[in-house]
């Protein structure tokens, strides 16, 4: 194949990771918006993913959807790991930054200590799912990039651009609100930590090309598995000089004609466009008998990773969380058990993604370490809204039951409670009652007495007193989201009664 | 005495002057209220029954007309105002000549979801005027000069028009007993709202003195009876068919509650009204005009 021919190949190959890249950005903005129909488009990149193929084989009931990943699967087979190079738009990311770093240095060569982790990581993570234990989520590439996207890449442009608009003419800035910006910025009470992660993993492609995805992508790791028995391959012939310009760009720091891993080749085609004397070829063939260079992880590492993976799953399972009974925060609606749930979820952030009043937010460590980034409702930061079940339709693996609007509204999340030592019609004894009048439940879970109090000049005043009726009560949290003290909200939602660990709720 | 120079009533209608002539209804004061076949046609009766649209809009003005879309509800649960009462509102104003008509409101659930829910949008659209959303940069501190609203953020949007029309919906509201036009006024509002729900009716009674609506038309089309502001049940609205208006905002809500089946008097908010002196509390003392198309 000529450079030509090969610089062809390598534009198509741009094109169509900023097609997909494009793609999951839609997809991903679709999931806020509002309205009713149900964005099953929206779960497509979860959908082709093996990694959840798996972790579906490993729970009740099995999602036929995910059979969909079969498909990239048998691909890889035949293509290699085109996924990588092509399709994947946490990968496009990483490209688009291997681009912007430095020209490649004269001698490149192929670290393989560095290209091994990502397998030794994916049999860590993979033993641990074994067990129960699921953390996958946390750095499969498209869980890890709906969550950055919908906790800092979203609500960070839309503050930039909100900014920067402020600077310009007022017509210029009504326009561009109306047009470009969400009506309410979004703020997550994780920006920071998975802002930070998700930059340091960009900025890594300017040490070492593609960084995150040769050192670290579980996904890549069982891509890369697979692609040492594709048909296709790079092959070299007759032409080769050995002048290695075929190594100036090569997303891993291979070369076909000496270290060429099919393993580890992504299809990025540069090799192609670059080589001077059109000596390497793209060729269907059965994978060859004899020795090629490989990454070879050895027998004690292997075994070293497995029984990471076992300490990775007995730490979580050893830790009181999952079977507390007491917990001091809230899950969406529809979530199930907190075992179940945790198994489940891919933190992946869709949900608070679909989040219409921003409440749903990456746990911190109220779920234990096991539950980083797991969805808890905030009311601080916004309530459940009532004519709302968007999260519930979105989550890719039904940790959050797939509730109809009208199931949604009976599902008791938790339970709100008084504090009367800050409620201004208890403390203050004036009225309020801006909790009562939120409540969205018709016949009111939150009412009010009038009671004649003394109020703090000691007068006798009526006042109306605001109570809960706990049976009524399904915990949306608008009443927390709404009180109006700035010190700390005298009427708040905890998990009492919560519906998800009892199936008669 | 309340700052007087901010209670932008008619002169007539302030209690000095009606002892001269206690008995006799205040004209500049007056109400009308239709009973009709469709909330469209009878927002147009009633406007056209007050004198017409010409008399509160002049040509090139900026409208704003501020419904009630407080909530993700739905025409039929009647907790905002009716979109068809709405469009008539703005159809005639813009036939009155005005320039441009802006509908917003300050939601007490998400914006684009009430704006959508309520066919408020749909309606603004349709009748050709502007919607904007609320936007936190384009607040300004207004004062209303009263005993206990001071100085509060208002949104610009209110302030830089040249004609304010308050289309609220007559409904239940749990703290004031009903909400109408001079609780609607909520919604021009910034802030730490919840904080005026201490002295509501106070505040209610302010804020209606120190913020002019030149018109107020007021949705009785279908009214939710109990369980407000919010509601839900359909089984807790009543059809009345009726639409209210008048340009004065206090008898237009006296004459709301009296059709809602309150005595005005036991209203707090009413009764702080009529204490600085804004409008008359008895239903017998305020012209109102009574017909049904």
């Amino acid at each position: 194949m000529n450079s030509r021919q090969g610089r062809r190949l390598q534009r198509l190959r741009i094109l169509s990771q900023f097609l997909f890249l494009v793609l999951f950005f839609y997809l991903l903005v679709r999931l806020a918006e509002g309205g009713a129909t149900r964005p099953s488009w929206a779960g497509f990149f979860f959908y082709i993913d093996p990694l959840f193929l798996w972790l579906g084989l490993l729970v009740r009931p099995f999602l036929r959807v995910f059979l969909l990943a079969l498909v990239p699967l048998l691909l890889t087979l035949i293509l290699g790991r085109f996924f990588c190079g092509w399709v994947c738009p946490f990968g496009a990311l990483h490209q688009f930054f291997t681009w912007l770093g430095p020209r490649p240095p004269k001698k490149a060569a192929v670290e393989r200590p560095e290209l091994r982790l990502k397998y030794l990581l994916l049999i860590v993570l993979l033993t641990a799912s074994l067990f129960s234990v699921q953390l996958l989520g946390w750095l499969d590439p498209i869980a890890l990039l709906t969550r950055s996207g919908a906790t800092v890449i979203l609500p960070g442009a839309n503050a930039l651009l909100q900014r920067a608009l402020e600077a310009g003419p007022e017509p210029l800035y009504a326009l561009g609100r109306r047009l470009l910006l969400f009506v309410s910025q979004r703020t997550s009470i994780q920006a920071i930590a998975i802002g930070s992660i998700f930059l340091v993993l960009l900025l890594l492609n300017l040490r070492r090309r593609r960084f995150f995805c040769n050192t670290l992508c579980p996904l890549g790791a069982l891509y890369g598995v697979l692609a040492k028995f594709s048909l296709l391959r790079l092959a070299v012939n007759d032409a080769c000089v050995k002048c290695n310009a075929c190594a100036g760009h090569c997303t891993f720091y291979g070369s076909p004609y000496k270290d060429y891993m099919k393993s580890e080749c992504v299809l990025c085609c540069n090799c192609l466009a670059d080589c001077p004397t059109a000596a390497i070829d793209l060729r269907f063939g059965l994978p060859g008998r004899g020795r090629r260079p490989a990454i070879d992880l050895g027998r004690r590492r292997l075994l070293g990773a497995a029984g990471l993976g076992l300490v990775a799953a007995a730490l979580p399972l050893s830790s009181p969380e999952r079977k507390a009974r007491v917990r001091s925060f809230l899950r969406p609606p529809g979530a199930l058990a907190e075992e179940d749930f945790l198994e489940k979820c891919l933190r992946c952030g869709a949900c608070m993604q679909a989040c219409p009043t921003n409440a749903l937010q990456p746990a911190v460590l109220q779920a234990g370490l096991e539950g980083l980034w797991t969805p808890v409702l905030v009311p601080a930061s916004g309530y459940c809204e009532y004519e709302c079940h968007r999260c519930t339709q979105v989550c890719p693996t039904r940790a959050l039951a797939r509730l109809t609007l009208e199931e949604k509204k009976q599902f008791k999340i938790g339970t709100a409670v008084i504090d009367r030592s800050s409620c201004y019609t208890y403390a203050d004894g004036y009225n309020c009652a801006v909790c009562e009048e939120h409540c969205p439940v018709p016949e009111k879970a939150i009412r009010f007495r009038e009671v004649e109090v003394a109020n703090f000049r000691g007068r006798l005043k009526k006042v109306k007193q605001i109570y809960v009726v706990p049976d009524l009560c399904i915990g949306c949290g608008i009443c927390e989201t709404v009180c109006p003290r700035t010190d700390a909200p005298a009427i708040r939602v905890g998990a009492e009664e919560e519906q998800r660990g009892n199936p008669a709720g | 005495m309340v700052a007087s120079s901010a209670i932008l009533l008619p002169l007539a209608a302030r209690g000095e002057n009606q002892a001269t002539a206690p008995a006799r209804p205040v004209q500049a004061g007056a109400v009308v209220q239709v009973k009709g076949n469709s909330p469209y046609e009878a927002t147009q009766r009633a406007i056209a029954e007050l004198g017409g649209m010409g008399k509160i809009v002049s040509r090139g003005d900026v409208v704003m007309v501020k419904p009630n879309i407080g909530w993700n509800r739905s025409v039929e649960q009647a907790a905002c105002t009716n979109p068809e009462v709405l469009r008539a509102v703005i159809e005639l104003a813009y036939a009155a000549g005005a320039k441009n008509v802006v509908v917003m409101d300050n939601t007490c659930h998400r914006a684009e979801d009430c704006y959508q829910r309520s066919g408020i949008a749909a309606a603004a659209r349709k009748a050709g005027a502007e919607l904007r959303f609320c936007d936190e940069n384009r607040l300004a501190l207004h004062d209303f000069r009263g005993e206990y609203l001071g100085k509060w953020p208002v949104y610009r949007d209110h302030l830089e028009v040249d004609k304010f029309i308050n289309v609220p919906v007559l409904k239940h509201h749990g703290s004031s007993g009903l909400t109408i036009a001079m609780k609607n006024l909520y919604g021009i509002l910034g802030g730490n709202r919840g904080k005026l729900h201490r002295d509501m009716g106070e505040n209610i009674a302010e804020l209606a003195a120190g913020f002019r609506s030149h018109l107020v038309v007021v949705d009785a089309w279908r009214v939710l009876m109990r369980n407000g502001p919010v509601g839900g049940r359909l089984s807790d609205v009543e059809e009345r068919r009726t639409v209210i208006a008048s340009t004065h905002i206090m008898h237009a809500d006296v004459a709301a509650a009296v059709l809602f089946g309150r005595d005005a008097r036991e209203l707090e908010f009413l009764q702080a009204a009529h204490a600085r002196r804004m409008g008359e509390i008895d239903i017998a003392r305020i012209a109102l005009k009574s017909l049904t198309a």
